[in-house]
């Protein structure tokens, strides 16, 4: 509007100019023109401030408001996430929900926020052009108006067509990786068959296809641009044209023409942002199913009001416990039935895949039995809150996994608080105090995301130390001295003993060394117990478990041979 | 962030990336043309707009309006289509170059030996052969075109501004170096506030993937709440860290706005000016406003594609010190013929390590295999038995010349293998591995790894002969059963005797198995033994033996120990020697009896 005025105004002054030339009073109104086109330039730049400012609040509230949302919306999936009990992540791939955790918050967080912004900026500055427009000339503002539907249904045609294409090619890209990953983990097949030229066409084969998906899209977005522009050059000279003819005509000033040609640049950028606005809004929706999924997740393992134990003892007893894993036909546990006292040992001794696991997880609820009641002291654990059960129970599970952290930091990861002295016998307990001593950093070295820069005896040790230092009332070890040698096993072992009598402990395990001095041993094979009873009876049945004794005792003769 | 090593475009890697463009020369010259001619036409058209207005609107002339407008037209219909044949030329330039790259970097590597795959994560080469090789298109089809021609149109705008009137020019030039220098100080402080953001997002995701996978440990620990604390915490570093590039973004566009208005403000005042004075019309000054807007989009492009170029270039590094790195198998320029073979194997004083750097003269080093020496004749069946480590499946990984010993020698009918083709040799040579690899794909594929020579009457020969065809033929797609990745869908039994069909249908002289250690039900271990049986019939055999029947059966048993022979004979002679192999024997029987 500012500029039209001054163009406008540029005329009169032209010809009021060149009337007063030659006379006195022609300096005077120079500087007085001077000053008033002065004062246009810079009643402009103030109103490039203002608006600027007023843009610098929008994108400082609107963007920054899309943050905190996305602030909130990942503690809510984060907190229930942690609710969310053992059979959820059983069934749910760890790359899936650690997508839906990262990549779909972002979408969602990222068409919203600009979305907004765009979608009232657009709205604004539409009206407040449109309104001025049509008060100057209704004619020129209809004829001015033709592309803009255009712009944006093509803009939303052309950002459909991206997403679409742009998902194809991912697609493809995917299944190039997977060629490639396959084709280099048979590598030895490949060469041994002499393959490699047949592997090398088909490769060129898919790469060929990621390549044409690649131009599709280039296609797309190739025209993006040009059809853009041109619908805003059209509009320009639709401006021009019928402006022109309407300032021929006079029924408009070329100050006119001047401001209609702002106002169409600026609304051309709004305009076609909400082509874009809808298809975001599509993407974060699908996005935000995404979330939903987890959102609506019931927790299988759903904690009771019920009373604690009060002198909790550690008596477990299963009585015909049966458990099928979702998606399976066979049942890994099959009416298992056990008592182990307070204070005892008891041994689980199995194939893999006999169902050992799946019976100790059974102990701290990870997974509830499909008939059957599991019972601790004598009480179901259903009826025990699920805190206080874990509470009682030390784990040490078979895949060891420490968290990025300190050592000292990973030990007491049960036990929030612990003092130093504590942490340190539990470490000694493990086996482990002499070598964390030796590392430069002692208890606060850090290691890595499953522990990396520890040896895996080292890492299983740490794990045994962390369920120690509970001073659990039961102890499970499943198969936690696997990747020891016999003698680390011996003197761990022999430190558990001195806890025996003490707490109720559970050992997992494949070596008849760690497995020997168990108060009561159960053999289990497909989820059904076929051995029970200690060492020595074991051994005189002659079955599967004394089969397994004697080829470790060979074993070991063999290695002491060479 | 090696920043030293940033000295950004390095002369020669971007000269040799550039080579990849050689063979599509002439488009990049068609591309050329095309971003020079849409670099005038765009500026055209402001100034067709200020003779449009100067000559015909203020004189009032209608016809004249509109031929101008007709000409305007087309201008702008042609400067669309130039651009849009300019883009898609760019971006098929770079695939088609990129597709070569990738297919020459796929078979340099495929021709790698097992060495380097021993040192190689597989995880680094998917990423070359894919994602570096990706982020190169970005270099070769749009980088170089665009940016020289938004160097174009700036100098084409420039030079219309200039022509129309100079003294405005500079007005709106003058503005431009306060526009660079906001762009400058923008991009540097957004830089570091970037990095930061990318620290952030690395800390959450990693916290959220250890978490996710370790979330028993957390349940059982009974850690949710404290795990919740933590995770707010990072949560909210990471808000924060993104809250200040925000701000560096809001601050930065009305910025530009405000330069781009200050020289619109200039161009009124002074355009105004010099209007009076006659010395301008009023088409010119509209001219002006158009240009003021054009002129700063090119040079805000020009920043970003400099960046794209330099990360672009990272990539290009890697994927050039993969293809100059060569560790293959060398071949003889002029191998042995070895069409026809009758199957006789020798090892003679073999020395091998794993490692390459080893002193071939020092026998005191780790070697592997120790002066080993045996020889099999043809139809042969010699069995390997051994502690784990002991070296056996080293002398198969040897006999198909995966490496190369230090000392020694090894011949097959007499024939050192070092002087035959690779592909020569082990054509003779039939592999089945215990760790069996199953291609997803069909049945078939797998049994004849898409080679179109074996007919499907051969294929179901061997599977009949094997005893596979029965379980094959149970599935309703038969051959053409879909084997999903590594074989997952099939028993591990099934998956052994697919690989013996593999083996028998490519019917070689000679057969080298690593036999499986875990157990099979016993109906298919029947089926297993069985078909071992026809397999080696007639042949020469290699066995890594874990099974009874396999030992018993073998006409020569070699026990290794730590790398050397230490005896060898028939089952028989051995167990009446009662010593090493006793021992193992008992092993494995004892084994297999209590799993039966």
């Amino acid at each position: 509007m500012v500029v039209r005025q001054a163009i406008d105004s540029i005329p009169r002054f032209v010809t009021s100019y060149r009337a007063f030339q030659g006379t006195p009073l022609e300096n005077y109104l120079y500087t007085d023109y001077f000053f008033s086109l002065l004062t246009f330039g810079l009643m402009i730049m103030a109103l490039s401030v203002g608006s600027g400012i007023f843009s610098f609040l929008m994108r400082q509230t609107v963007v920054v408001a899309s943050r905190h949302i996305e602030y909130d919306l990942r503690n809510r999936l984060y907190d229930q996430l942690q609710n969310l009990s053992h059979d959820f992540y059983l069934k749910h791939a760890t790359g899936d929900l650690i997508t839906r955790s990262t990549s779909d918050i972002e979408q969602v967080r990222r068409y919203i926020g600009p979305a907004i912004m765009y979608t009232t900026r657009a709205l604004v500055i539409i009206v407040v052009a449109l309104s001025v427009m049509f008060v100057i000339s209704p004619k020129l503002t209809w004829y001015t108006l033709i592309p803009m539907p255009f712009l944006a249904v093509s803009v939303g045609l052309v950002a459909h067509l991206v997403h679409s294409r742009s998902d194809a090619l991912q697609f493809q890209y995917s299944v190039l990786t997977s060629r490639v990953q396959e084709a280099l983990s048979g590598i030895r097949v490949l060469k041994a068959y002499s393959r490699e030229k047949v592997e090398a066409e088909a490769f060129d084969k898919e790469s060929a296809d990621y390549r044409k998906k690649s131009l599709d899209l280039a296609f797309i977005e190739a025209a993006w641009r040009p059809v853009f522009l041109t619908l805003v050059g059209v509009s320009t000279l639709i401006v021009v044209w019928v402006g022109g003819t309407l300032a021929i005509a006079g029924e408009i000033t070329i100050g006119n023409i001047a401001e209609y040609i702002i106002y169409v640049a600026l609304m051309t950028w709004p305009v076609a942002s909400m082509g874009f606005v809808i298809t975001m809004v599509q993407r974060a929706a699908a996005s935000m199913d995404r979330l939903n999924e987890i959102f609506d997740a019931e927790p299988g393992i759903v904690t009771t009001e019920g009373e604690a134990i009060k002198e909790a003892k550690g008596a477990i007893a299963f009585e015909a416990v049966s458990f099928r894993h979702p998606a399976s036909e066979v049942k890994a546990l099959n009416s298992v039935s056990f008592a182990a006292p307070a204070g005892s040992t008891l041994a689980v001794v199995g194939r893999t895949g006999s169902g050992k696991t799946t019976l100790v997880e059974m102990i701290p609820r990870l997974l509830d039995a499909e008939s059957g009641t599991v019972r601790i002291d004598g009480r179901d654990v259903k009826s025990i809150p699920v805190d206080v059960l874990r509470s009682m129970i030390g784990y040490v599970p078979q895949d060891v996994f420490l968290f990025s952290d300190t050592v000292a930091e990973n030990i007491s990861f049960g036990t929030l608080g612990a003092e130093q002295s504590l942490i340190e016998k539990a470490a000694l307990e493990a086996d482990l105090l002499d070598n964390i001593s030796s590392f430069q950093d002692g208890f606060e070295t850090f290691v890595g995301e499953r522990g990396i820069t520890l040896s895996g005896g080292q890492k299983q040790r740490t794990s045994i130390a962390r369920a120690l230092i509970r001073q659990p009332r039961i102890l499970i070890l499943d198969d936690a001295l696997s990747a020891v040698d016999v003698g680390t096993e011996q003197t761990i072992l022999g430190h558990l003993k001195k806890q025996f009598g003490k707490r109720t402990i559970v050992i997992v395990s494949h070596r008849i060394s760690a497995v020997k001095d168990a108060d009561h041993i159960i053999v289990l094979d497909e989820g059904q117990i076929i051995e029970n009873g200690n060492h020595d009876s074991l051994v005189q049945e002659d079955g599967f478990y004394a089969a397994l004794h004697h080829k470790q005792l060979l074993e070991r003769e063999l290695e002491e041979l060479a | 962030m090696s920043e030293e090593k940033k000295k950004g475009l390095d002369g020669r890697l971007l000269r040799r990336i550039i080579s990849y463009l050689e063979p599509y020369k002439i488009w990049v010259g068609v591309a050329f043309i095309t971003v020079l001619v849409v670099a005038f036409l765009g500026p055209l058209r402001p100034k067709l707009v200020q003779i449009t207005i100067d000559q015909d609107i203020v004189t009032g002339d209608l016809e004249g309006l509109r031929n101008m407008i007709m000409l305007l037209f087309g201008i702008l219909v042609a400067e669309g289509l130039l651009s849009f044949v300019n883009a898609y030329l760019t971006q098929w330039i770079g695939q088609q170059a990129i597709y070569d790259l990738r297919t020459k970097l796929y078979r340099h590597i495929q021709r790698q030996s097992l060495r380097f795959f021993d040192t190689t994560p597989i995880g680094r080469l998917i990423t070359r052969v894919t994602s570096d090789v990706e982020s190169l298109s970005q270099v070769l089809s749009a980088g170089v075109v665009t940016i020289l021609g938004d160097l174009f149109k700036l100098i084409f705008i420039s030079w219309f501004m200039f022509s129309l009137n100079w003294e405005l020019a500079l007005l709106t030039l003058a503005v431009m170096p306060l526009m660079v220098y906001a762009t400058f100080w923008f991009k540097r402080k957004v830089r570091v506030a970037y990095r930061e953001t990318r620290t952030q997002v690395a800390r959450l995701n990693s916290f959220l993937q250890e978490h996710i996978s370790g979330m028993k440990i957390v349940q059982l620990f009974g850690r949710e709440e404290e795990e919740m604390n933590r995770f707010k915490a990072i949560n909210d570093e990471h808000r924060q860290a993104h809250i200040r590039t925000i701000f560096y973004y809001a601050l930065f566009f009305p910025l530009v706005d405000l330069v781009a208005t200050i020289a619109l403000g200039l161009v009124i005042w002074f355009g105004g000016l010099n209007a009076m004075q006659g010395t301008l019309t009023l088409g010119v000054l509209i001219a002006f406003i158009q240009y003021a807007r054009q002129f700063f989009e090119p040079i805000r492009n020009l920043s970003d594609q400099f960046n794209t170029l330099q990360s672009a270039m990272a990539g290009a590094e890697r994927i050039f010190d993969l293809l100059d790195s060569d560790s293959s198998i060398p071949e003889e320029e002029s191998p042995v013929d070895f069409k026809s073979v009758d199957g006789r194997i020798e090892f003679r004083n073999v020395w091998f390590s794993y490692d390459p750097k080893i002193d071939s003269e020092d026998d005191e080093a780790d070697w592997i295999l120790r002066d080993v020496s045996f020889s099999v004749n043809p139809g042969q069946s010699l069995a390997i038995v051994g502690a784990t480590g002991a070296g056996k499946s080293t002398v198969i990984n040897l006999l198909l010349r995966f490496y190369d010993i230090q000392r020694g020698s090894i011949l097959v009918d007499g024939v050192d293998i070092t002087s035959i083709s690779l592909a020569d040799l082990r054509s003779h040579i039939g592999l089945v591995l215990q760790d069996v690899f199953l291609f997803s794909g069909t049945i078939r594929d797998n049994i004849t790894l898409r080679n179109d020579e074996i007919t499907d009457e051969r294929m179901k020969r061997a599977a009949a002969s094997i005893g596979a065809s029965a379980f094959i033929e149970r599935f309703s797609a038969q051959y053409d059963y879909e084997v999903r990745e590594r074989g997952m869908s099939l028993s591990h039994g099934q998956r052994q005797l697919l690989s013996f069909v593999r083996a028998l249908v490519y019917a070689p002289r000679i057969l080298v198995l690593d036999e499986a250690t875990s157990s099979v039900d016993t109906e298919t271990e029947e089926a297993i033994q069985n078909a071992l049986e026809r397999l080696m019939k007639d042949r020469t055999s290699v066995a890594i033996a874990h099974r009874l029947s396999t030992i018993q059966h073998a006409d020569k048993i070699l026990v290794m120990h730590r790398g050397q022979v230490r005896e060898s004979g028939s089952h028989q002679e051995l167990i009446s020697q009662d010593g090493l192999y006793r021992k193992l024997y008992e092993l494995q029987y004892q084994e297999q009896k209590a799993l039966a």
